[in-house]
């Protein structure tokens, strides 16, 4: 046990900096107090929602209904976030000599490795768990201790089950890829399509609401139906019951031993199959390409590989970018449809002048959700030390970062806009500025991630989810990513309707024109001096 | 010629390297030496322009480092003592990689690429990705990327750990070769015999302060170079 105990806090500390005593403030800790901000804000705007919610339930007393579908929606993210962590947080770790050589167990090293991803997913769950809490305490009816208590517990239990899930989906794709010479290729395709999988389900649900809700008599049922610990919480905070609580936990725990348990049969033999490298056969000096190229082209190449050898990276920034051509797709099949949900906002009239805002919008949701550069200083690691003592401008250097993630972005983006152009009937002007507009928002989104992670850098991570997934810089440039998205629909819903969307679209890339030139200058000057004082 | 003036590098409050002053000529080999923690990554790291110092100034052929990077780099190769490298990437592309930041045409690097790959015997290796390799490897592909680019200067921290005995020879043969040219090799290391069989001058480093520099006559009189060392760290 006291093994355990010290392993615990190792891995703990090596990653989330918990239990490491600190006896002055740095630089880390104010990034540390500024996610716990941008935390408290993102729990005041679920606090808000949910209020929301509560009220339109309130006169049906369906309020603990609420509680059952947050349980459920924070529960298929924490799926989707977990299916994210697996590969690198249990699979592939860097210890692993390290562990694998101590005198202990071999299964305590697994369980150690989930109980880490148990305790990030805990985190995470807690941001939507707290404010929900809160929210019904308000409204909630003869809400006493016992709801308190169930909540409590739920907070601990509820991830357990998605990250025995996502640790499944995980081993499956993990085991799959580990059987191919391109093991990352083949880990990232058979991810994406775990990842589609699970976001088809999530937008079907009505179909699979109606469904199961001819086989329910009640909401309550419907969803204990789809998923039991949502419809028992829901259940729980009207009606306790002790023993059913106490048996939901023991379950959960139970699950939780026998998960390790099997996992632990295949874990190691897929693991050690992932680190085989292969190595390709011996070719001579003499057939081997020697040429030379521009700095600026050999260093967009070096972002480019590190982007496609990078499995979590490409799965985080790709996903957003395969979602667009989903959306464009979509919007294609479903056109009518979605004119028509867009009725109860605006008239038909205005929505057939104002199709060319529909694709801004679909550009400016891909390009601040698709933010690349937020990790691209940090996936450096030790490495940066090789390009500060290159004879390169650092300018230069965080420029081909940019161009680079440019180069990702931009295709898959004027793809799906020449889809949605056609489909749209789009007219030459307003299709040009939105081409313009597909280069300049992804530019803002880019500049702001690469100024964040300059700020934020994690250079000494464990593994590359560390910094793609759960690093300050990822969790800011979201955030900012999502304020500016927000603000970018709230002033184009004022506008349509009011102005000539040739007009706004020109006003639009004024807007960003500036922006961007702003955050070059920021990345040029600030952003170059940042970099400079890096170490290692 | 490689002339540090007065630097002082502070981590916090402590002093990693304390106003550190001495010479490297021109067709010097020069050993830099020091128990672990005494400053010398720190002081290698600032040479390169790695990291930034302090006070004081570092020149590099006249130039200084914080006011001429990159003209200052261009001059320099530097080989760190854990082969820092992309790992995803192939050792040719890497090299490749290198020699298109220091603009190193086709022709010169073709032939530097051959002669040093078939002197570390890694003419058949270069096509694998780094991460397959051994850490001996890494060193060499390391070295190999350092050399192609015919470098004026040649820094190296502790060049010779994890490199099998033919390797060290190896590149004993490479660094007499660049001081034949005038040119200059600086390294750290703990290997004392190595360094004075093989350098002409020495500098001894101890909690961030100079303690001796000169030609390895001098340092070591009649004493070998282990026992100079040890007197000063006692």
């Amino acid at each position: 046990m006291k093994k355990l105990i010290s392993l615990i806090r190792a891995c703990m500390t090596s990653d989330m900096n918990l239990f490491k005593i600190r006896t002055k403030k740095d630089k880390k800790s104010n990034g540390s107090s500024l996610a716990i901000v941008l935390a408290f804000f993102f729990m005041f705007a679920i606090w808000s929602n949910a209020n929301i919610l509560f009220e339109k339930m309130a006169p049906m007393h369906l309020q603990p209904v609420v509680l059952a579908l947050f349980v459920f929606g924070t529960s298929v993210m924490v799926l989707i976030e977990g299916i994210y962590k697996t590969g690198p947080l249990i699979f592939n770790c860097k210890d692993d000599q390290l562990l694998l050589s101590l005198p202990i167990k071999r299964r305590t090293v697994l369980f150690v490795r989930i109980f880490k991803f148990y305790v990030f997913e805990l985190l995470f769950n807690a941001l939507f768990i707290i404010p929900i809490v809160i929210a019904y305490n308000r409204w909630g009816e003869n809400v006493g201790w016992t709801f308190y208590l169930t909540s409590l517990v739920m907070l601990f239990i509820l991830p357990i089950i998605p990250i025995i899930l996502s640790c499944i989906i995980g081993a499956l794709t993990s085991s799959l890829s580990s059987r191919f010479k391109f093991k990352n290729a083949a880990q990232i395709i058979t991810s994406m399509i775990m990842l589609l999988g699970v976001l088809y389900l999530s937008m079907n649900l009505d179909r699979i609401f109606d469904y199961v809700a001819r086989h329910a008599s009640s909401i309550n049922d419907l969803i204990t139906k789809i998923y039991y610990p949502a419809g028992l919480y829901s259940t729980l905070a009207t009606n306790f019951n002790a023993t059913s609580l106490i048996i939901f936990v023991l379950v959960n725990i139970v699950i939780y031993i026998i998960s390790i348990y099997i996992l632990s049969l295949f874990y190691f033999k897929i693991n050690s199959r992932l680190k085989n490298v292969s190595t390709s056969t011996h070719v001579s000096i003499d057939k081997l390409k020697i040429k030379s190229n521009t700095k600026n082209r050999s260093l967009i190449k070096k972002e480019l590989n590190t982007f496609f050898k990078t499995p979590v990276f490409i799965i985080n920034a790709g996903f957003g970018m395969v979602l667009f051509l989903v959306m464009a797709i979509a919007l294609c099949l479903k056109a009518d449809d979605f004119l028509v949900a867009l009725r109860i906002v605006f008239d038909k009239e205005v929505i057939l002048k104002n199709l060319s805002m529909i694709v801004f919008m679909l550009i400016a949701f891909t390009a601040f959700m698709t933010s690349i550069t937020n990790s691209v200083i940090s996936l450096e690691g030790k490495n940066i030390n090789i390009l500060k003592s290159l004879p390169v401008k650092t300018k230069t250097i965080l420029m081909s970062k940019i161009y680079s993630s440019l180069l990702l972005t931009t295709p898959v983006i004027l793809l799906g806009d020449i889809i949605l152009f056609v489909k749209f009937n789009i007219n030459i002007v307003e299709a040009l500025l939105l081409v313009v507009l597909s280069i300049l928002l992804p530019l803002a989104s880019h500049f702001i991630g690469i100024i964040v992670n300059l700020i934020y850098p994690k250079l000494d991570a464990e593994n590359s989810a560390e910094v793609v997934k759960q690093s300050t810089s990822s969790f800011l440039s979201v955030m900012i990513g999502m304020m500016l998205l927000i603000g970018t629909f709230a002033i184009n819903m004022g506008m349509i309707g009011k102005i000539d969307p040739k007009i706004l679209l020109l006003m639009v890339t004024g807007v960003f024109i500036v922006i961007d030139t702003i955050l070059y200058i920021i990345l040029v000057s600030y952003g170059v001096k940042k970099f400079n004082k890096l170490s290692v | 010629m490689i002339e540090i003036k007065n630097v002082t590098k502070k981590y916090g409050n402590k002093k990693a390297v304390d106003n550190v002053s001495f010479t490297v000529n021109d067709g010097d080999i020069f050993a830099f030496i020091g128990h672990n923690g005494a400053g010398k990554t720190t002081l290698i790291k600032s040479i390169v322009g790695i990291h930034d110092f302090d006070e004081g100034d570092i020149l590099i052929d006249g130039m200084s480092i914080k006011e001429k990077p990159v003209e200052c780099k261009k001059l320099m190769a530097f080989v760190p003592d854990n082969p820092e490298t992309y790992e995803h990437m192939k050792a040719i592309d890497y090299i490749n990689f290198i020699c298109d930041m220091y603009d190193v045409d086709t022709e010169t690097r073709e032939k530097n690429i051959k002669k040093y790959a078939k002197l570390f015997d890694m003419e058949d290796k270069l096509n694998d990705t780094i991460d397959s390799y051994s850490h001996g490897m890494k060193q060499k592909a390391v070295l190999i990327s350092a050399l192609a680019h015919d470098p004026k200067i040649l820094i190296m921290d502790e060049p010779f750990v994890g490199l099998d005995p033919k390797a060290v020879f190896d590149i004993k043969e490479v660094l007499n070769e660049m001081v034949k040219e005038n040119k200059i090799v600086f390294y750290s290391t703990h290997i004392l015999d190595v360094a004075e069989k093989l350098c002409s001058r020495v500098a001894i480093i101890k909690k961030g302060e100079l303690v001796k520099s000169g030609s390895m006559k001098e340092i070591k009189g009649d004493k070998s170079l282990e026992n100079v060392f040890m007197e000063l760290e006692g």
